[in-house]
């Protein structure tokens, strides 16, 4: 089994070797039959790759022990399916996922611009060059399929992981991360073929967002994992890779909005390709981060010999793309200028200039400890405080575009008309920041501003779909006339509601801890937490003590929760089963955790008060439904840029 | 149309005080420095995150009292160790033989941590330690 595993991967070096190889030289010589074999191949490496995957499957499945892989991250007790999620789990498997779903992705972006010859002719090599490069560490440095002399039982998982959300969390960040690939290799391929046009941009416009959509999702299912599993109290810690992940979104955000510009008016080509160039280097600088163990993280890595490999590949990618965007500086001349500091044009480029400035703040908080170290010998790192002050000063002047910037005209906008159209939006936003003020929300200026702005943003939304909906008749009919509008303002709500949840669950959180006894009761921001009895339960692998705790409001009972602790034998260690009372009320969550469980029955209850935090969750329902309507297939925008491109110069 | 590269070189400049700001800030301002059990010496009353291994035994309640442990260095040979005073939550990974991360000030011989700041580093979630197979 192993042997074919191992041969599998070995084919899927050849195969995407030879796209790299065979693709540059038919693309350099225009050899038509010798380009079409090695677009072929990347198909026949996504099949190898596939057959690799499910051999590590399969062993996994079965608990073969004798697979070294299997037999440190799944133990014969461990229930199946998290045993199939331990593919990536582990760092070989979490290296052929990103080959696998690289290749699939490859092949499927090929195959579907099959007939744009020219336009894939320079985007195999690209491809087929990172799979080379992901190909030649599971061979060579970090395969999966080492075997050894099986022992009596797995190393098992660590229990954190043994959540639910470990079959999708991980995945979901992985289709995320390689997705960005894809608007790298259009790009990069597109310059190596002296085009100037924006055609790579519409073959990856819905790839990117494909992209985006799932890195976004993925770090939002990690969020509510770590919410729900760690127990702590909190969603997101600012840790290295947690920022590993925001930091790629958030370029691929910009970039979202920046291509816009690029195909509406012909500007901003540099920043775009660059744009893409650094989504790209950031998504493998996050695989880097996260695997090489060179700044400390909670989710800590031991030292792996794979970081030097990837920073290696880090390099060249840099080097090349920085190289030929310069090579290439002449093609890339913007039709058009920026007409008006007050323009549509403008307000994505401030939009732009913030959203990456945001991202390299938190790129120069993740690599402070190395510069530090590396200047004056102490290592020092920047935490929370840090990224808070550069989230409020870039984060909340965005919220507050995210409501102007879709309203402003293209080239040109007068300020009187500009007045006209906000004023209702700006009347909203002042009522409410009032209002709030007047209910003592003032406690906390950035949560004062995000709800004022928030305010702003939704009505100016709300605004534009009434508008819409007078002129067109019925709203559906609005949408599916323009889904990327719409699907943008969708997505524009979701952010709306999660800069709600976060403020709310942050910045008017109450935390209060407290050791009980059995009968006694603590009380916290007008709820009754009454501790009542102890409680142990056997689960399938790990033995359970929980709480009985009584949560009431005035003298009403409202539920019952049961913190408590889970003692796993085989993985030795324990893990927390936080308790959690979902508040219609305010939309948030009485949090619970037992902190200590003592042998006499003393518990050590931690209560967080989390007004507005399942705002934070819905947001994730809204975001995916808008990226789905604004990247459905539109059969008139598409005729319509057809005719566009028929008509520019090549 | 004569005047947008200005605007455009107006933005950029935006986008270089930006970057110097942030230079500036983290540079002068933030940045608590990471320290192991065997330079805290130097560092005595100066807020710092120190990273160490637990050693021998855990004593007290971190819920009454505090808790006391002794810190070592990650890889030190040598038995440079610091007394640690903690309160707050306890990491469920957290034991003897594990790697921290706890913020505090060393006093009288002490390392006084804050209260909530420790933090176990997970010991395997992508990679197992690579020297014992």
């Amino acid at each position: 089994m192993a042997a074919l595993g191992r041969a599998a991967l070995l084919l899927s070096l050849g195969l995407v070797a030879y796209a790299l190889v065979g693709g540059s030289f038919a693309a350099w010589k225009r050899r038509r039959r010798l380009a079409l074999s090695a677009q072929n191949a990347l198909l026949a490496a996504f099949a190898t790759t596939l057959v690799a995957a499910i051999v590590l499957w399969i062993a996994l499945w079965r608990r073969d022990l004798s697979f070294v892989y299997v037999a440190q991250h799944t133990s014969r007790s461990l229930p199946l399916g998290y045993a199939l999620s331990a593919f990536w789990g582990g760092q070989e498997g979490s290296l052929l996922l990103w080959l696998l779903v690289l290749t699939g992705y490859s092949a499927l972006a090929v195959w579907l611009n099959r007939r744009s010859r020219d336009l894939v002719a320079w985007t195999v090599p690209v491809l087929g060059g990172v799979g080379v490069f992901f190909a030649f560490m599971l061979c060579f440095v970090s395969s999966p399929f080492d075997t050894a002399a099986a022992p009596a039982d797995g190393a098992g998982m660590v229990p954190s992981l043994q959540n639910p959300y470990m079959l999708a969390h991980p995945p979901m960040l992985y289709l995320g991360y390689v997705g960005l690939t894809i608007p790298f290799a259009f790009a990069m391929g597109s310059l190596l073929a002296r085009r100037s046009d924006e055609r790579w941009i519409v073959a990856t416009r819905r790839w990117t967002l494909t992209a985006w959509t799932f890195l976004g999702v993925g770090q939002l299912l990690g969020a509510h994992w770590a919410y729900v599993e760690i127990g702590w109290g909190g969603y997101y810690a600012w840790d290295p890779v947690e920022n590993a992940a925001l930091m790629p979104w958030l370029v691929a955000t910009a970039f979202l909005h920046s291509v816009m510009i690029q195909e509406k008016r012909g500007m901003l080509k540099v920043w775009n390709v660059t744009l893409v160039a650094l989504a790209f280097c950031l998504s493998v600088f996050g695989t880097f981060l996260t695997r090489s163990g060179v700044i400390s993280s909670i989710h800590s890595f031991s030292q792996s010999p794979i970081g030097g490999w990837f920073l290696g590949f880090l390099a060249i990618v840099i080097v090349f793309s920085v190289g030929l965007i310069y090579l290439r500086l002449p093609l890339l001349k913007a039709r058009t200028k920026l007409e008006s500091l007050i323009s549509r044009e403008a307000t994505f480029l401030y939009n732009n200039l913030l959203l990456v400035a945001l991202a390299l703040t938190i790129l120069w908080g993740v690599v402070y400890p190395l510069l530090t170290q590396a200047v004056n010998g102490t290592t020092r790192s920047v935490s929370k405080p840090y990224y808070d002050f550069f989230l409020h000063s870039f984060g909340l002047p965005l919220l507050l575009l995210m409501g102007i910037g879709p309203l402003v005209a293209w080239r040109r906008a007068s300020l009187r008309a500009l007045g006209k159209t906000f004023a209702i939006p700006a009347a909203v936003a002042v009522v409410t920041g009032g209002a709030l003020l007047g209910a003592g929300l003032g406690s906390s200026l950035p949560g004062l501003l995000a709800y004022t702005f928030s305010a702003f943003v939704a009505a100016s939304i709300a605004l534009e779909f009434v508008r819409g909906r007078r002129a067109t008749g019925s709203i559906t009919r609005l949408v599916a006339r323009n889904r990327r509008r719409y699907g943008g303002y969708l997505v524009h709500a979701a952010v709306v509601l999660l800069a709600i949840g976060i403020a709310g669950s942050s910045a008017y959180q109450t935390v209060r801890e407290r050791s009980l006894q059995p009968g006694q009761a603590m009380q916290v921001d007008g709820y009754t937490l009454t501790y009542e009895s102890l409680g142990t339960r056997q689960l399938q692998n790990a033995q359970q003590t929980s709480a009985v705790v009584d949560l009431s409001r005035g003298h009403s009972h409202i539920a019952t929760l049961h913190p408590g602790k889970s003692w796993f034998p085989v993985e030795q260690s324990s893990s927390n089963d936080v308790s959690i009372y979902h508040d219609p009320r305010n939309l948030g969550d009485v949090y619970t955790i037992a902190d200590g469980i003592a042998k006499n029955g003393t518990l050590d209850l931690k209560v967080l008060v989390k007004p507005l935090v399942n705002l934070v969750w819905a947001a994730g329902f809204v975001f995916v439904f808008g990226s789905l309507v604004a990247m459905w297939p539109d059969a008139v925008e598409q005729r319509r840029l057809v005719e566009r491109y028929a008509a520019l110069p090549v | 149309m004569k005047r947008s590269p200005a605007r455009l070189v107006i933005a950029l400049s935006v986008a270089a005080v930006l970057a110097i700001f942030i230079l500036y800030t983290s540079i002068a301002g933030a940045g608590t420095p990471q320290i192991s059990p065997s330079t805290l010496g130097q560092h005595h009353g100066e807020d710092v995150l120190l990273v160490g291994t637990v050693v021998g035994h855990v004593a007290g309640n971190a819920h009454a009292g505090g808790m006391r442990f002794l810190l070592k260095d990650d890889h030190g040979t040598e038995p440079a160790r610091t007394r640690v005073l903690y309160s707050g939550s306890v990491p469920d990974l957290f034991r003897t033989g594990r790697q921290i991360v706890v913020e505090g000030t060393l006093r009288d011989g002490t390392f006084v941590a804050k209260p909530g700041s420790l933090v176990t580093k997970c010991p395997s979630k992508y990679t197992p330690a690579k020297s014992n197979t």
